[in-house]
């Protein structure tokens, strides 16, 4: 490459119709910033400043910038990575927006890991004007890249997608990784973990690289091989210290395993390493209380909720884990307290009600006999009229306190429920189990999980075993019955419109059954978020819609 | 930015414990590193001026914000060494185009070259993509091209090339070479920093921990120096695998 070359490479890039934000909290820093962009070619009049992450976003709700310079530090207040996920989480930037995250140091955050809000590159003080033009021409050049491939895969056209990657992966080396690992991450949501994993074992050949390694563990987790996934991930966080992806995993793996105290060694690690994940702070303090480090928990469980009052990823886990963890560790006053917070924070029904019950135990454990009474019949009476349908960890909660108040049939038929809709959800019986053990009543419990387990199971495949004997509407009635029966097992719902799209194979579509199987479809997606089946019914199902 | 009070961890009367000095030391070495970039900004702004050439201080401004540079690569160095004994630098593995990699990084020392008159030439494979952490490569080249600018006569080679599976790159002057302890010394790559002579060595014991940190399928990198390039003066060679 020679000067002409080079100069060409940012020679088309024209500033004088961009928009650019500057996010700074140094009056300073952001003069520089205006500087080095004016002198790029910006118009002074279309460069906005913010010294806050609340500005910055209120100046984003009011104008599409082209470019955003975020400082990853902000001080007080959000940082540049929280103010980077409310902007894309509430879609204020489009994917044309380029965002480039500034820091004073390199972050473990910027290794390409799994985080779901990424900015298009991260860019290290002193920022000069060459650097930040070069980055903004390699950035421009990935986006054009991955522009088609994006939007397919916006549209869950994954195929199309794929058969993108493989075109631009037969020309373009400069994006050729970037190609490669959108591919596996591709044929990981469409389920081909075979294919998957014959393209990531051809790339660590030649290339020990970490997130490969990472992804053929989750390939293996799939397949519930853990103990390959443990060996795999093991060497991959010790040789990579700082990938922060293969701790997250190991953890995740070796909870499956019942693990717990290895599991809360490696989350002990990695928020050592990154302590501003609102989730791992609160995967780490579900993990500590399980095993009885209280102290740690509720330390965990209190960074987890401050970090997420300044970000749209906060979760009601933490607030509820923090209040759990408080009124173990004897602070029923302060346990009281943040559960209002979470009401306020979190304002559904469903929500209200899980709460509700949450309290009704903490008074239960700072032996308030009385108003533990009163809210299990509140919540009694809130059942009865079956208005409010908690999800599984409310329904579970509401259990727990029925079970000490004695409403002990109640609560065993909200369990009868959750076993029937989530026979294959081991952690979620175990807690099932947890509950009637506490109320000792443990033998009774493990029987009634089992027998209602393999009934469930019975009738979730009936379906599927009457569509391979070619008795499509038999099938179709059988799984309308099982729907009937469980109407919040994914599996029931997603062989529902798995029988129903065989029948319209056969015996041509109509509108309400493409209705039908859609409406299954979306609610299994709803229980559990991008299921490869799904994926793969959902894409047969608008082919019907296509040529209906 | 992280505003840092250095009274709080310094309190009158108590002489912090050793560990509490590593923060200590940490946190002054990030503060120092913001100054020095306002400081860089200030100078690369009077120098893109038109008139900056017309002045008399030209001169002393391109020195200036050469060492107001070098001095931000040394606390990043520090920096990054702190955190490769902690484990916690996020060493990040990305497939880099030589060719533009090499040109940026000499792009930054366009001025000073010709300002001093050193001729510089980079030979790469246009093709040329490997595996390597661009920041820690970046001061690694960085570190040996300023050296290289210190002791050439006016010539300096950037060769980038692929041999026996391995990337090669050479930095090589026509200076003197360097001093036949300076090779025995490098030979032993653990050498530790020598607070004793003229230079720490920051420069070369972080330069042989990057290297040490690229590793593939068993092969670990490695760093050389010599005295037997093309332009026969010093050659700085680092092997990546």
């Amino acid at each position: 490459m020679n000067t002409s070359e080079f100069n060409a490479l940012t020679a088309d890039m024209d500033f004088t119709d961009t928009t650019v934000l500057i996010i700074d909290d140094y009056q300073e820093m952001r003069s520089i910033f205006r500087e080095i962009l004016r002198s790029c070619g910006a118009d002074v009049k279309k460069i906005s400043m913010a010294a806050s992450g609340s500005e910055a976003i209120s100046l984003i709700k009011k104008t599409q910038f082209d470019i955003v310079l975020c400082d990853l530090d902000l001080g007080s207040g959000k940082n540049g990575q929280q103010v980077l996920e409310e902007a894309k989480h509430l879609s204020l930037v489009g994917s044309s927006c380029l965002w480039i995250m500034i820091s004073a140091e390199k972050s473990p955050e910027a290794v390409t890991g799994a985080a779901e809000y990424q900015p298009d590159a991260y860019l290290l003080k002193p920022v000069t004007e060459m650097n930040l033009r070069l980055r903004l021409a390699k950035i421009w050049g990935k986006k054009k890249a991955f522009a088609e491939i994006h939007q397919a895969m916006k549209q869950l056209d994954y195929s199309k997608a794929m058969n993108l990657c493989d075109q631009r992966l037969t020309s373009d080396k400069a994006n050729a990784t970037d190609l490669l690992r959108t591919k596996c991450d591709l044929l990981l949501i469409t389920g081909e973990y075979d294919r998957a994993k014959a393209v990531l074992e051809k790339i660590l050949a030649e290339r020990d690289l970490p997130w490969a390694k990472a992804a053929v563990a989750k390939i293996l987790l799939k397949k519930n091989d853990f103990e390959a996934a443990k060996i795999l991930l093991e060497e991959t966080a010790e040789t990579n210290p700082a990938f922060l992806e293969a701790h997250d995993l190991l953890a995740h793996t070796l909870q499956a395993m019942g693990d717990l105290e290895a599991a809360n060694n490696v989350l002990e690690r990695a928020v050592k390493l990154s302590p501003n994940s609102v989730l791992r702070q609160k995967n780490l303090g579900a993990v500590a209380m399980k095993i009885g480090k209280l102290e740690n928990a509720e330390r965990a469980f209190r960074k987890s909720v401050s970090l997420g009052e300044d970000s749209v990823l906060k979760t009601a886990d933490a607030y509820f884990g923090l209040a759990k963890v408080c009124s173990v560790n004897k602070k029923p006053d302060e346990a009281i307290k943040v559960l209002g917070q979470l009401n306020k924070n979190f304002a559904t029904d469903e929500m209200r009600l899980k709460v509700l019950a949450v309290e009704g135990m903490i008074y239960h454990q700072s032996d308030n006999a009385e108003k533990t009474k009163q809210i299990a019949a509140e919540i009694s009476q809130l059942i009865d009229q079956d208005a409010i349908h908690p999800d599984s960890e409310g329904s579970l909660e509401i259990a727990r306190l029925l079970m000490v108040t004695d409403d002990k049939d109640k609560a065993i038929k909200l369990l009868q429920r959750e076993i029937k809709n989530n026979p294959e959800n081991a952690a979620l019986l175990q807690d099932v189990a947890e509950i009637f053990d506490q109320a000792g009543m443990g033998e009774e419990g493990s029987k009634l999980i089992e027998t209602l387990r393999q009934e469930a199971m019975l009738i979730m495949n009936r379906g599927v075993l009457l569509v391979s004997k070619g008795q499509y509407e038999e099938a179709v009635n059988a799984m309308r019955d099982a729907y009937a029966a469980m109407p919040a097992n994914m599996r029931v719902l997603l062989n529902l419109a798995y029988v129903i799209i065989t029948y319209i194979q056969k015996k041509g579509p109509t509108a309400e059954l493409i209705q039908e199987a859609r409406s299954s479809l979306l609610a299994a997606n709803e229980l559990s978020p991008g299921e490869p089946r799904f994926i793969r019914l959902m894409a047969s199902l608008n082919e019907f819609s296509a040529s209906a | 930015m992280t505003r840092t009070s250095d009274m709080k961890e310094n309190s009158v009367g108590s002489i912090p414990s050793v560990h509490n000095m590593t923060n200590f030391l940490v946190s002054s070495v990030h503060d120092m590193k913001n100054s020095v970039s306002m400081l860089i900004g200030g100078l690369e702004k009077a120098l893109a001026s038109a008139e900056a050439t017309q002045l008399s201080t030209h001169a002393e401004l391109m020195q200036m914000n050469h060492e107001a540079k070098r001095i931000n690569n040394n606390l990043i160095q520090l920096l990054t060494l702190y955190k490769l004994g902690q484990k916690i630098y996020p060493f990040d593995l990305q497939s880099i185009c030589l060719d533009e990699f090499l040109h940026v990084m000499v792009a930054q020392y366009r001025e000073l070259l010709r300002f001093r008159a050193i001729n510089l030439e980079v030979r790469v494979d246009h093709g040329l993509y490997w595996y390597f952490d661009e920041d820690l490569i970046s001061g690694v080249i960085g570190n040996a091209l300023n050296n290289a600018m210190r002791y050439t006569r006016d010539r300096i080679h950037i060769i980038a090339e692929e041999n026996e599976g391995k990337l090669v790159l050479r930095i090589e002057d026509n200076g003197n070479g360097y001093s036949s302890q300076i090779l025995q010394e490098s030979d032993d790559c653990a050498r530790g920093v020598d607070f004793q002579g003229g230079s720490t060595g920051l420069g070369f014991y972080f330069s042989a921990m990057v290297a040490r940190m690229h590793h593939n399928q068993g092969c670990l990198g490695e760093l050389k120096l010599e005295n037997c390039g093309s332009l026969s003066g010093a050659c700085f060679v680092l092997r990546l695998p």
